[in-house]
């Protein structure tokens, strides 16, 4: 099969810019002295795993939720993910609380549960009479991050920490640890076999609840367990990484618009294609005006929208 | 041997009953015709024993199964629905779109197998859409993407095949191309499909089921439902029905 063999060139192509990940950067490190020195093993290694594991996270968490809403313009965040754990890492952030739990510091704890405490009120706020619609809980989204906006605005005014908060909101990998690093790896593995073993069922949702059901698809609980999978997934990403655009919205329509909606491609493709979009973003957000660092979110934003436009813009001239 | 048994049968929106208390049998390898104004609850039926709607009073049997009795995968495996209005999706070839019917076939970690293919090229085959099969159905006509829709439920390989109003907005030459190739089909299936065209449904269906407010007015073999009398209790349409010199199907005439 043709489209195997593009996934196992993508995932070389991984391999290769990760490997010259390790070389880039403000300071030259020389091959030999890789293993000991700690700016590759401390500081450049934990940060391209932490960009591939948060760019496959965040795609994959995309991919789901456009799928089970059934909405081009839904993203990881839409269901208040962002908002919570924006009030989480504010707080933490704000209110200067330091200690850690198990070596985990408290900015990417908090913003991991306030994170989840918004979806799980989006879902229930959304959930009338045991069922939930698309509609009302994208409503329930956006009126959950409206609420949790107020209070992340209050916060800051109350506190005075504008300036840590507003770096932690706009992401980065910068600080990640190893640690964190490792703790991103269940919900990858676990996210992508669940997301990749629904792709039937995200596939028959595509065509409405109605047919999904007629098929055979238990809806509500389909939705239930790919909403949280998503919510896990985008969680856990945006504690360590904070709020890191584009990515999860953009790298399924991307995949979408080159190989079409089948999910059974579309979640390897958009997991394998996050990942490459947020490594490489990385690395142009960490050596384009080095020792300055660019935010990623910027970096992708301004590379990436234009030629995702341009790729749509040609799509579209193509179909007439 | 009984196909689908239907009991007192009693469903509807909320408070609203649509259907009331509906007793009814259809055979293997019938078609049967559901006809009646708007509103008279064809498509509340339909969707009652597709399992979409839940079933207030009374029983659905399929093969001596009580539906609600049965898994929804279970139950997807013995019947298949096709809506009035399917909307394409982008992004799907016909090929794709058809082999999503086997969705109730496969479990947990289980992706489409030869056999599956196999079933899916049947449903091709059947509804002779071959041609087309590499095409985006986001890009096909209207009579094209309804055969589609047709195969895809059809490669739920379902004992009892239900279609809402498969030809409403079809051309006539499409209206008979699907008509054909529905019927062709017909063998060990069970079709039950709504119409507004009572023509047609004459032509092509063994039985019709005329449907006003929920009630059965009539069922039986054509001619016995497609009477002047019945067809003015239903529709308030003043009308002749005459023997279609060649087809020998009854044919309704309305009158001015």
């Amino acid at each position: 099969m043709r489209k195997k063999n593009l996934l196992i060139i993508l995932f070389l192509i991984l391999i290769l810019l990760g490997v010259a990940a390790l070389f880039l950067g403000s300071v030259w490190v020389p091959p030999q002295e890789f293993l000991s020195s700690p700016i590759i093993t401390q500081i450049r290694l934990p940060r391209i795993f932490g960009a591939v594991l948060v760019g496959t996270l965040l795609a994959t968490a995309g991919v789901i939720l456009q799928g089970v809403l059934r909405n081009p313009l839904a993203d990881p965040y839409i269901l208040g993910v962002s908002s919570g754990a924006g009030v989480g890492a504010a707080l933490a952030l704000g209110l200067k609380i330091t200690p850690s739990i198990f070596g985990i510091s408290a900015i990417p704890l908090s913003a991991f549960v306030f994170a989840l405490v918004a979806v799980f009120t989006v879902y229930n706020l959304a959930r009338v009479g045991g069922r939930t619609s698309p509609e009302t809980l994208i409503l329930a989204g956006v009126a959950v991050s409206a609420f949790a906006a107020a209070i992340l605005s209050l916060i800051i005014i109350l506190t005075g920490q504008l300036q840590s908060i507003y770096f932690w909101l706009l992401g980065g990998l910068s600080s990640i640890t190893w640690l964190e690093v490792f703790n991103l790896v269940p919900y990858t593995v676990i996210g992508l076999l669940i997301a990749y073993f629904y792709s039937k069922e995200l596939n028959a949702l595509l065509f409405g609840e109605e047919m999904a059901m007629s098929m055979g698809v238990e809806v509500e609980r389909v939705r239930q367990v790919l909403i949280l999978a998503a919510a896990l997934m985008t969680a856990a990403a945006v504690s360590v990484s904070g709020l890191i655009g584009f990515v999860g919205l953009i790298i399924p329509h991307f995949v979408r618009l080159i190989l079409g909606s089948n999910h059974r491609l579309l979640v390897p493709f958009s997991a394998l294609g996050g990942a490459l979009l947020v490594l490489g973003a990385d690395i142009i957000s960490r050596t384009a005006l080095s020792p300055q660092e660019i935010p990623i979110g910027i970096v992708m934003s301004l590379l990436g929208a234009p030629f995702f436009l341009y790729l749509l813009r040609r799509r579209r001239s193509g179909e007439k | 041997m009984t196909a689908l048994l239907v009991k007192e049968l009693e469903c509807g929106y909320g408070s609203h009953i649509v259907i009331k208390g509906l007793n009814f049998e259809v055979n293997l390898g019938e078609v049967v015709g559901v006809v009646g104004p708007n509103g008279s609850g064809k498509t509340t039926l339909l969707r009652a024993i597709s399992g979409l709607l839940p079933i207030k009073h009374g029983e659905v049997k399929i093969l001596s199964h009580e539906i609600s009795k049965l898994t929804r995968r279970e139950l997807a495996q013995k019947v298949a629905f096709v809506p009035q209005l399917m909307e394409p999706v982008a992004g799907f070839t016909v090929f794709e779109m058809v082999l999503l019917g086997r969705t109730p076939h496969l479990t947990r970690f289980e992706f489409a197998s030869e056999e599956d293919f196999q079933v899916t090229n049947w449903a091709i085959e059947e509804l002779k859409v071959e041609d087309i099969r590499d095409q985006q159905v986001a890009e096909l006509s209207g009579g094209e993407f309804q055969r589609v829709a047709i195969a895809r439920a059809l490669a739920q390989d379902p004992k009892l095949l239900l279609l809402d109003e498969p030809i409403s907005h079809l051309d006539i030459r499409y209206q008979i191309k699907i008509m054909k190739l529905i019927t062709k089909l017909k063998k060990q299936r069970t079709i039950i499909a709504t119409f507004h065209d009572l023509n047609i449904a004459s032509r092509f269906c063994h039985r019709l089921m005329l449907l006003k407010k929920g009630e059965i007015i009539a069922f039986g073999r054509p001619d016995e439902v497609l009477t002047p009398g019945n067809i003015w209790k239903a529709y308030n349409i003043k009308a002749q029905v005459r023997e279609n010199p060649r087809s020998r199907h009854a044919r309704v005439v309305w009158l001015p």
